[in-house]
């Protein structure tokens, strides 16, 4: 298993997945840095949450379309090579499935810590009010990766099952849409789908003032049923996913 | 042989599922955009107008780009696997034919994209009673927009040409959608490729003035389409294929 892990590693190695995560992140940090440009006195007070809040948003609309690029990249080489035959003889198919899971988990862990790591930096050096909320950036980080990684699994799935990537690409696109524009609507409407629990887990809400155009962030208590029902969601696919994939003659 | 360059093109994509993308994708944005006007409608008071925006909002900045972008990287994905290449660039046919054949292949679909944005925005004011007249200007957003959507084609056929990943160029589509706003936000909408679809289709208040001119839009168009194909068509000719 190690063994394969490190195999799947070099397999990425010249293929810069790294690189596409970070391009990507480097758009979401030239939108925030422009609106952190724009902030107010009032806006520092608040500075910490409300760039959690910022971050969540992008996340919504981007983070769907990263999963499918990762998980595409992954796993389109082996549809390109057709490797899979080969590869099942030496690695039982459950295996692959795992490690190629693990893989891309890596890089999309690594992509929420830099971007905790900017907003602090970005944070410091702006000079937002008080000490930098730990604990809230570690919930952060823990709801995100938990939709972030519930993401990459249904991409990999049909990254692995269908051979022209269009299928995936054309899900992950759907599921950025859906995400950020469930976070107009209702809770129970987010529920829905996987992408809409990036609004579910969100526990920074934000108050518009439209005569005074004041805007107020507040902590919203977490839903920690939401976060179960993701983890049932994750848990279900990847039986599905594995068990359809082993199966699968290639 | 230009026609029958497009006639090929026209046989790999007869039993693929792709136009599925293309007639699902406009579904989106026009049902929750129809629902969010209907839940603002206290703000949104412009009727045909407010609803355009909602349609539009985040459709042409995010997600027409990326769709053309998946387009595009499926076209040249035909010719990227399975030694396709070798055979492609062995017929006695131009090279720029074979991109130009693409080109025409997905402007169609972006063609008949607009086509259908355009229904589904007329069927849902008319489901939601909007009861008066429907916009005239809708049919030069929509051509606008088809212009602006062409040139996003002409370049992530370029894009994909060169990268012969299928996932990257969707990223790059999405991520210029994104600049796309930001270009457009800072007034430089009409220097910037994926910016000219918003500015076709004023996405951001169709009862606004127009920034540009028609024409300046149009012959921005024009400019970058023709700079992208000829970008293409130099590639075409000077590197050698990679298949495999």
């Amino acid at each position: 298993m190690i063994k394969a892990l490190a195999i799947e590693f070099y397999k990425t190695h010249r293929r810069k997945i790294f690189l596409v995560v970070m391009a990507m992140i480097a758009a979401q940090l030239m939108w925030a840095l422009w609106s952190f440009s724009r902030m107010d006195v009032r806006d520092l007070e608040q500075g910490w949450i409300s760039s959690l809040f910022q971050f969540t948003l992008l996340n919504s609309l981007m983070m769907p379309v990263i999963c499918a690029v990762v998980a595409s990249r992954i796993c389109d080489v082996e549809h390109k090579g057709q490797t899979l035959k080969l590869l099942n003889t030496i690695i039982p198919s459950g295996h692959i499935f795992d490690v190629k899971f693990l893989c891309g988990a890596f890089y999309m862990i690594l992509a929420v810590l830099f971007q905790i790591l900017t907003i602090l930096i970005t944070g410091y050096l702006k000079g937002f009010n008080g000490e930098a909320p730990f604990e809230l950036f570690g919930y952060y980080l823990l709801f995100t990766t938990a939709v972030n990684l519930s993401v990459l699994l249904l991409q990999q799935v049909l990254s692995l099952l269908f051979t022209n990537q269009m299928v995936a690409l054309t899900v992950g696109l759907t599921g950025s849409f859906f995400g950020l524009f469930s976070l107009f609507f209702p809770q129970s409407f987010q529920k829905f789908v996987i992408w809409g629990y990036y609004g579910v887990l969100m526990f920074i809400g934000m108050d518009w003032d439209r005569a005074t155009r004041i805007t107020n962030y507040y902590l919203t208590p977490i839903d920690w049923a939401g976060f179960v029902m993701l983890m049932v969601q994750f848990l279900v696919l990847y039986i599905i996913g594995r068990v359809i994939f082993s199966h699968r003659e290639w | 042989m230009f026609i029958r360059t497009i006639r090929a093109e026209r046989m790999k994509l007869r039993r693929s599922p792709v136009w599925l993308a293309f007639f699902a994708l406009p579904i989106l944005p026009a049902v929750m955009g129809t629902f969010n006007y209907q839940m603002n409608i206290e703000i949104l008071q412009d009727k045909w107008y407010s609803l355009w925006t909602q349609h539009t909002l985040f459709s042409c900045y995010f997600f027409i780009p990326a769709v053309i972008g998946v387009y595009c990287s499926y076209l040249w994905r035909l010719e990227h696997t399975h030694y396709n290449w070798n055979a492609a660039m062995s017929a006695p046919v131009r090279v720029g034919y074979i991109y130009l054949a693409k080109l025409i292949m997905v402007s169609t679909m972006v063609i008949l994209t607009q086509v259908w944005t355009g229904f589904l925005f007329i069927l849902s004011g008319k489901l939601i009673g909007l009861d008066n007249p429907i916009p005239p200007e809708l049919f030069s957003w929509l051509f606008y927009g088809a212009l602006g959507g062409i040139v996003i084609s002409a370049l992530q056929l370029f894009i994909s040409l060169v990268i012969r990943s299928f996932a990257i160029p969707v990223g790059m589509a999405l991520v210029g959608g994104i600049a796309g706003l930001a270009a457009l936000a800072k007034g430089y909408g009409i220097w910037f490729p994926y910016s000219l679809i918003s500015l076709g289709m004023h996405g951001n208040g169709p009862a606004d003035e127009m920034q540009y001119s028609s024409g300046q839009l149009i012959i921005s168009c024009l400019l970058f389409t023709g700079f992208f194909i000829l970008l293409a068509i130099i590639w075409l000719g000077k590197r050698d294929v990679k298949t495999v």
